[in-house]
């Protein structure tokens, strides 16, 4: 936190972004956008808060979270360099792969993966994806990997395989959706359904998973690729890099539930892209 | 009307528990219905808060079809809805399919909209409440630019309100019985604390009429409150004055008793006076004449016939007045020896007799009862009938029964005599003369079980027939 190293600069620029703060959105110019998706769970704003506070310390920037109902729109914010970088799914990563770069990936359970779940309510016996359907299923976004790409992969060859669907814009709206019966199942991230298993037993409780997909890319933190070298982008990266070997890094990662952030190759989302083609062929 | 005949002290608590029951239900009826009006003004505008709340945020949704965004918003209203609650919130999009309710397992999207919901179209909100299961259900269309988009329905659980009604009225309920009873028991009270004189001159007036009229004590009668002591005082006054009455009364009968012994002693008199001239007479003729053998004869049997006439004179008075010795088989002769009693009194009013004494012989029945019944209303019947005018009796047997008939021509019976004769009223004030012997009369028939009949006799006078039973064969033969 307050590390010896610090220059009388940097506890400057601190005092004024401070002011900045109370002052109104002065320094709007200045500030690192950081994009959010419902990825994680971007409902918790004591999480929001202090992320950004620890983005703010270790760039020395004030940091604006930017989060909007969809996907598309940050994917669309951050394309367009509205946004300095964002928390996006892989499917839009791999989507605009040639405008975008990466940045970092998030660590959970060890290693930069995670998976799609399908998922029921508690007293229903299905066994795979065969037995839902005709179901009315909840996907989470049409942007989403987990939350519709996995399932539609799945059901590429499978015309009406749902009797209806619907969009929750959000993992957790999709387990909400389930819980209350408004859908008989649907697709949600597996990280976030894991992380709502310790916040919201209650809620998960209503739910049981069906079914699991293969080990998949986590939704990674991508900027424009045009900023790609900017100095900004390189302070952010490393802040994440280094999160969990700071105290107040750790204790956001603990609200993540996550280990950390690495810094890895567009190669790791290669089988979402493989998804992609698969969707696009029926599709096309 | 019976209810009239109930006594005070039951009567006016009775009337103050109908008054207060009448007050009771009104006031019940007034509070619960203004609950009820209040419950449903507040339930109507619950529903118009929370619905109008929720149509502002759903009509864009709606408009969009968006399912999820649509249950969003239903379910937050739930979540952050305080106070009485819905159970459930539909919305439908024009065409009546639902879209989301905040319960989704029962009532499903794309479903039809359930029936139990309004159909109807309503621009602001109604309600309809169905107090038999329970539940009020609202509507409220949601319009945008004048165009209606669908409806947002809510259902409520009234049951809360129900209960609070039905509370209130078994509240009003025990506590108008409570206060009812309460003052159903001070108007008994009350009533029969001042009923207490009233009482008390009821139990002396009854003992009075049973026995003897008894004062009421000079304790009680100071103790009365103003009113009723002076009802006490007049009260004793009479008390007083009814045993003076009584007293004279007896005296009066007694009189009465004297009387009629004196005339029948006089009467007796007459009768031994009359042969006794005869037999001075024949003494007289014996004295200067004693030494002829005919006229000594003659003579003894003169004074013969006259002393046989006073010896029975002098028996039938003994016989019909002995108490003692009683047999039980009344010859027609004992019968007979009354027309010697009554014959100085026909004589001296110059009445006709008609005597008839025939069909029997020996009968098994009280020859004293019958002797002082037959002599009692044959005295009565020569006081009664006018000079020269006639007396009938006729006995005869009729079946197991002695029929005794008694004719006069007098002015016919009083009626208080008939009712005395009659038994009809025990304490008919005795009249003057001739009450007694006709009470008599009646006590000696009906303890020997016999009965009273009173005719009037065509022009004039009065038939008074006594019917007497025979004792049983056993009997008659043990006599024999």
């Amino acid at each position: 936190m307050d590390t010896p190293g610090k220059t009388r600069r940097e506890v400057v620029s601190g005092l004024l972004f401070v002011g900045a703060t109370v002052a109104g959105p002065v320094a709007a110019a200045d500030e690192f956008k950081f994009g959010l998706t419902p990825v994680f769970l971007t409902n918790d704003l004591e999480l929001l808060a202090r992320l950004r506070d620890y983005l703010q310390r270790r760039t020395a920037h004030s940091v604006r979270l930017v989060t909007k109902r969809t996907y598309q729109e940050i994917t669309s914010l951050l394309i367009s360099g509205q946004l300095d970088a964002a928390w996006i799914c892989g499917f839009p990563f791999v989507a605009y792969k040639p405008q975008l770069e990466l940045v970092a990936v998030p660590v959970w359970q060890g290693k930069p993966l995670y998976r799609s779940y399908l998922i029921t309510g508690r007293d229903r016996a299905a066994q795979s994806l065969d037995d839902l359907k005709g179901d009315v299923h909840a996907f989470s976004d049409p942007d989403s990997n987990s939350g519709w790409l996995v399932t539609a992969t799945a059901l590429a060859k499978r015309n009406r395989f749902f009797g209806q669907t619907l969009f929750t814009w959000g993992h957790r709206n999709v387990v909400r959706a389930v819980a209350s019966g408004l859908a008989t199942s649907g697709s949600v991230d597996g990280y976030v359904y894991e992380v709502m298993r310790e916040t919201e037993p209650e809620l998960i409780g209503r739910t049981r998973v069906v079914g699991q997909s293969e080990l998949l890319g986590f939704p990674p933190i991508a900027c424009a690729a045009t900023l790609a070298s900017d100095p900004r982008i390189k302070r952010f990266q490393k802040a994440l890099v280094g999160m969990s070997e700071d105290q107040e890094g750790q204790s956001v990662l603990r609200m993540l539930r996550l280990d950390g952030f690495s810094v890895e190759d567009s190669s790791l989302f290669d089988s979402i892209a493989a998804e992609v083609s698969v969707v696009r062929g029926s599709a096309g | 009307m019976s209810a009239l005949r109930l006594p005070l002290s039951i009567k006016m608590p009775l009337v103050v528990t109908i008054f207060m029951a009448a007050v009771a239900i009104f006031v019940t009826e007034r509070v619960l219905s203004r609950l009820e009006e209040t419950q449903t003004r507040h339930l109507h505008d619950l529903a118009t808060v929370y619905l109008d709340g929720l149509a502002s945020a759903l009509t864009d949704p709606v408009v969009r079809d968006d399912v999820w965004e649509v249950f969003d918003i239903l379910d937050r209203a739930r979540q952050t809805h305080a106070g009485m609650k819905p159970t459930e919130t539909v919305v439908a999009s024009a065409d009546g399919r639902v879209l989301a309710s905040s319960d989704p397992r029962s009532t499903p999207p794309w479903s039809r909209l359930p029936a139990n919901l309004l159909p109807g179209h309503a621009a602001t909100p109604a309600v309809v409440t169905r107090e038999s299961d329970g539940t009020a259900v609202a509507r409220r269309d949601l319009a945008s630019a004048d165009r209606t988009v669908g409806s947002v329905h809510a259902s409520f659980d009234i049951t809360p309100l129900l209960a609070e009604r039905r509370s209130v009225l078994v509240t009003l309920l025990v506590t108008n019985t409570a206060l009812t009873l309460g003052f159903a028991l001070i108007a008994w009270l009350t009533v029969t604390r001042m009923m207490r004189p009233i009482q008390v001159l009821t139990r002396h007036l009854q003992v009075g009429a049973e026995h003897q009229v008894s004062p009421i004590p000079d304790r009680t009668v100071d103790r009365a409150p103003g009113e009723f002591r002076t009802l006490f005082g007049a009260f004793n006054e009479l008390a007083a004055a009814v045993r003076d009455r009584e007293v004279l009364s007896r005296q009066l009968a007694e009189e009465e008793r004297l009387a009629s012994l004196g005339r029948l002693a006089s009467g007796m008199a007459h009768e031994i006076n009359n042969p006794l001239g005869g037999l001075f007479n024949a003494l007289d003729t014996l004295k200067e004449h004693g030494g002829r053998t005919d006229v000594r004869g003659r003579t003894i049997d003169l004074i013969e016939r006259g002393l046989r006439g006073i010896r029975n004179v002098v028996r039938a008075a003994l016989v019909t007045y002995r108490v003692d010795g009683e047999t039980n088989v009344l010859r027609a002769a004992d019968v007979e020896d009354l027309r010697l009693l009554i014959e100085p009194e026909i004589r001296r009013k110059a009445l006709i007799l008609r005597w008839s004494n025939d069909g029997y012989d020996e009968i098994s029945v009280s020859p004293s009862t019958v002797r002082q019944v037959v002599l009692n209303l044959l005295l009565n019947a020569c006081q009664t009938t006018p000079p020269e005018a006639e007396v009938a009796f006729d006995a005869r047997l009729e079946g197991p029964f002695l029929l005794v008939e008694v004719s006069d021509s007098g002015p016919g019976l009083p009626e208080t005599a008939r009712d005395v004769l009659l038994a009809k009223n025990d304490r008919a004030p005795i009249a003057h003369s001739s009450g007694l012997g006709l009470w008599m009369v009646r006590r000696l028939v009906s303890e020997a079980g016999g009965a009273i009949a009173v005719k009037s006799r065509k022009p004039t006078g009065t038939t008074i027939q006594i019917t007497m039973p025979l004792a049983a064969e056993e009997k008659l033969a043990d006599v024999a």
